[in-house]
């Protein structure tokens, strides 16, 4: 780079500078501004969206309580289809429809609630959080339509968070299906799990399933 | 050099960096090269640090809230920095890790929703209407700021929602209901007679027993280690020194003329201030209104309302508060003195202006005699000056105690005690100095148990300093045998007590097993017997051990009953008869006991979902401590 020896120089220079590479200067300050706006003001947008889909999740739950408390489901129900229509894509919306698989199944109308969870597994990312807890869910509706082996199938995967959980259920189901020894050695495994976790969890009726099963199953070892 | 930095900095290279240095932070703000990089940070998590400082709030909250928990059962080890810091860390940790999944998620809340949230908030509300002076005062005194307390409950708020979302939408499906309705409400019918302990009968223990039992147990009959301290105690008390009688009558002094002892008065007052376009004759005839008013009778508080120019107190009677003779400019406070309660004052001149004064009530301040006050004001004395030669002479003990070699000589140049304590073990329990755990923590130290040197003067209590040198150092040894005789003659009599009874037992088991009835058996041995129809597991009625036992039994084949034995360590033994089992059904459950297993369920699913799902972030996460 030469040096400028007047101040005369550096002007002319600059002005050379200028003329030669302005109008490229000029757009690409131009491109980075409104990307930066651009990408600010999208940001600005997710947020407004989460914040609105938040607000109307806590006043679902407001209405879900009222329910548990006797109150109509209409309010819930429209709470819950806004928040699916309008925010498809958002956790917001897979609570919600997460809830409404539960007042199904308390309702006793089991295929509304293999809808719902349905609904929530083609939205979630496969792997996540929630999709492995509605699809732990849909097994045990699944079951409790009587189609035992398609939720033993959705029951086998151990490789999620939720293994305890999912050993649990498919002990259910297996019960169900009057294999015995088999519900068995699920429920063990599911007790073996919770007996790692911090926190002593205190699951009585696994307790009580077990304690039962055991007594039962070794006596028929005996006799045979 | 400045010419080379002039040199660069003409580039168009450097020309387009400074112009996008001055863009970011046009755009961004200094924020984004200021933040971040915090050095004081204790732990990352996915990269995100916690804080020192924040780690420390959660360690204060964890003892304050121990502190009122626990009250005065606390141990105060409990309160150490050194436990409660992993504590602490580890449910940050897992705080962060929970919030961290809610931001992937995409939770968030609005400004909105916190407002309304704090707006809510009992606490912060008076007669039902949100009050923000009560709003700062009780957020400074639990130490947030009004941002830092709306970031905690935003974050808050999201953990919420997070858990209500998936956990709270857990549920039970009908045939579940079902099928732990068939085992939890399970029904055992069950005859059972009891046998009481058999006396223990020690004297029949031979010497021989005794001895084998000894030699074959030595790990039960040892002497934990121990060690007997020589030590020196400091307290304020030995420092007391009678009072010297001057100093007393000082203190008296002093202490009447405190302000709990003197005459105070209550005042109002009407004031009139001179105007600045107002001529002397003017004001001189509102200073004669106010007179003639007064004098007329008319009610203080209203003349002060009527005509004050003090502001601040004309509309409440011209209340000024109470006065010890010193609050007020001298002429009024020469007034004041001279005034009857309740009676009014004649103009008053000050540099504010006019002032018709009322007393409206008078609180005497009668000092105690010297005689009254002289026990607290002899101790107060006593303590003062007793404290100050204690720190002088735990100096002294201090540097002594470091020179020798035992405690002797320091004992004798103090002119102290030396005083030997009872064996003592690392966990001993007691009153007194030497209980202290950090004294005991010192006497086991390697310094002092092993190395033979004095420990440190350590503080033991309030104003109380020990230092101790071991005297005798105890090894774990065997108690010798004639000291534990009895203990192990009991032990084996009470053994063998029990043992006799379970014989008994099964005796009567198999006699039952045989077709004879409990009813019988019992008569037989002269014991009671009960029977209970449709136990349910944890029934009340029976006893616990009994129905555990109970419900472990497989159920009876065909007309056979199950029989089983039960030895508890007291040496009570019970002979149970399980005749008919038969399982629960949820249609005959009342619909209050329905509805229970219903969230029974809910509520195991859910907390061993959110078990797992911590447990599965934190193993997930990349944590990093410090």
């Amino acid at each position: 780079m030469e040096a400028y020896r007047t101040e005369e120089e550096q002007v002319e220079a600059l002005k050379r500078w200028w003329q030669e590479n302005g109008r490229s200067t000029v757009i690409a300050v131009a491109v980075a501004l409104s990307a930066a706006f651009g990408w600010q003001g999208w940001q600005r947008y997710q947020e407004s969206q989460a914040a609105e889909a938040s607000t109307l999740f806590t006043q679902l739950m407001e209405s879900a309580a009222a329910v548990e408390e006797g109150a109509e489901a209409g309010r819930f129900q429209e709470l819950a289809a806004t928040l699916r229509e309008q925010f498809p894509r958002s956790s917001y919306a897979q609570f919600a429809a997460l809830h409404e698989a539960r007042v199904a199944v308390a309702a006793g109308r089991s295929a509304e609630a293999e809808g719902d969870l349905r609904w929530v597994l083609s939205r979630a990312d496969t792997g996540s959080d929630i999709h492995q807890v509605a699809q732990l869910r849909l097994a045990r509706v699944l079951a409790d339509r009587g189609q035992t082996d398609e939720a033993l199938t959705l029951l086998q995967s151990g490789t999620g968070y939720y293994r305890a959980a999912t050993a649990l259920a498919r002990g259910d189901v297996l019960l169900q299906a009057q294999r015995e020894a088999e519900a068995l050695a699920a429920y063990r495994e599911a007790q073996a799990l919770l007996s790692e976790y911090p926190g002593q969890l205190q699951v009585d009726t696994l307790a009580a399933k077990l304690q039962l099963l055991s007594a039962g199953l070794d006596t028929e070892q005996e006799a045979e | 050099m400045l010419q080379d930095i002039r040199k660069s900095t003409q580039g168009t290279a450097a020309k387009v960096v400074i112009g996008l240095i001055v863009l970011s932070f046009a755009l961004f703000g200094i924020e984004s090269i200021l933040v971040g990089g915090s050095d004081n940070s204790i732990a990352e998590i996915n990269g995100e640090p916690i804080a020192a400082q924040e780690l420390q709030q959660a360690v204060d909250l964890q003892r304050r809230q121990l502190i009122s928990m626990l009250g005065d059962n606390l141990d105060p080890a409990m309160l150490e920095e050194q436990r409660l810091r992993p504590q602490a860390l580890d449910s940050l940790i897992g705080r962060r890790v929970m919030l961290q999944h809610a931001a992937d998620l995409g939770l968030a809340t609005s400004s909105e929703q916190l407002g309304a949230v704090v707006a809510g908030m009992e606490q912060f509300q008076i007669d039902g209407e949100f009050s923000p002076e009560r709003y700062r005062s009780l957020l400074a005194s639990a130490g947030y700021t009004p941002a830092s307390f709306r970031n905690a409950l935003g974050e808050d708020i999201l953990l919420g929602q997070l858990q209500a979302g998936l956990l709270g939408s857990e549920f039970a499906t009908a045939s579940e209901l079902a099928l732990n309705a068939r085992f939890l409400a399970e029904q055992r019918d069950v005859r059972y007679l009891t046998l009481p302990p058999l006396e223990a009968d020690v004297a029949a223990v031979s010497d021989e027993a005794i001895e084998a039992h000894y030699r074959d147990n030595p790990e039960a009959y040892t002497r934990p280690e121990s060690v007997v301290l020589n030590y020196l105690v400091l307290t304020a008390e030995d420092f007391f020194q009678p009072v010297d009688e001057a100093a007393l009558q000082e203190a008296y002094q002093l202490e009447i003329g405190s302000y709990q002892y003197q005459d105070e008065s209550r005042v109002s007052h009407v004031l009139l201030e001179p105007g600045s376009d107002q001529s002397k004759a003017d004001f001189q005839s509102r200073v004669d209104e106010v007179q003639s008013a007064l004098d007329a009778g008319r009610d203080f508080a209203e003349v002060a309302e009527a005509y004050s120019d003090d502001i601040g107190s004309a509309s409440s009677g011209g209340d000024l508060g109470f006065t010890a003779g010193d609050a007020f400019p001298e002429p009024m406070e020469t007034a004041i003195a001279e005034l009857e309660e309740g009676a009014v004052s004649g103009p008053v001149e000050t540099d504010a202006g006019v002032h018709f004064i009322k007393v409206t009530e008078r609180r005497s301040g009668e000092a105690p005699d010297f005689e009254e006050l002289r026990p607290m004001l002899e101790q107060r004395l006593q303590q003062r000056e007793a404290q100050a030669a204690l720190l002088s002479t735990v100096e002294e003990l201090r540097d002594l105690a470091f020179m020798a070699d035992g405690l002797a000589q320091p004992a004798e140049k103090l002119g102290l005690e030396l005083q030997r304590s009872e064996p003592l073990t690392r966990d001993a329990r007691g009153e007194g100095p030497l209980y202290a755990r950090a004294v005991l923590e010192a006497a086991f130290s390697e310094e002092v148990l092993e190395e033979g040197h004095n420990s440190e003067v350590i503080e033991a209590g309030p104003e109380q300093f020990v230092v101790v040198h071991v005297a005798e150092h105890r090894e774990p040894a065997q108690r010798p045998l004639d000291e534990v005789r009895e203990e192990i003659a009991r032990t084996i009599a009470e053994e063998r007590a029990r043992e006799a009874r379970l014989a008994e037992a099964e005796a009567a088991a198999e006699a039952i097993r045989g077709g004879e009835s409990v009813e019988s058996v019992a008569r037989r041995l002269g014991v009671d017997w009960q029977v209970e129809l449709g136990a349910r597991r944890n029934s009340p009625a029976l006893p616990r051990a009994l129905s555990q036992r109970l419900f472990s039994l497989p159920a009876p084949q065909g007309d056979a009953s199950v029989v089983d034995v039960l030895l508890a360590d007291s040496g009570e033994a019970r002979v149970l008869e399980l005749v008919r089992v038969s399982p629960g059904s949820l249609e005959q459950m009342p619909a209050a006991e329905q509805q229970q297993l219903r969230q029974q369920l809910r509520g195991e699913y859910g907390q061993t979902l959110q078990a797992e799902q911590r447990q599965g972030l934190r193993e997930r996460a990349e944590i990093t401590v410090l």
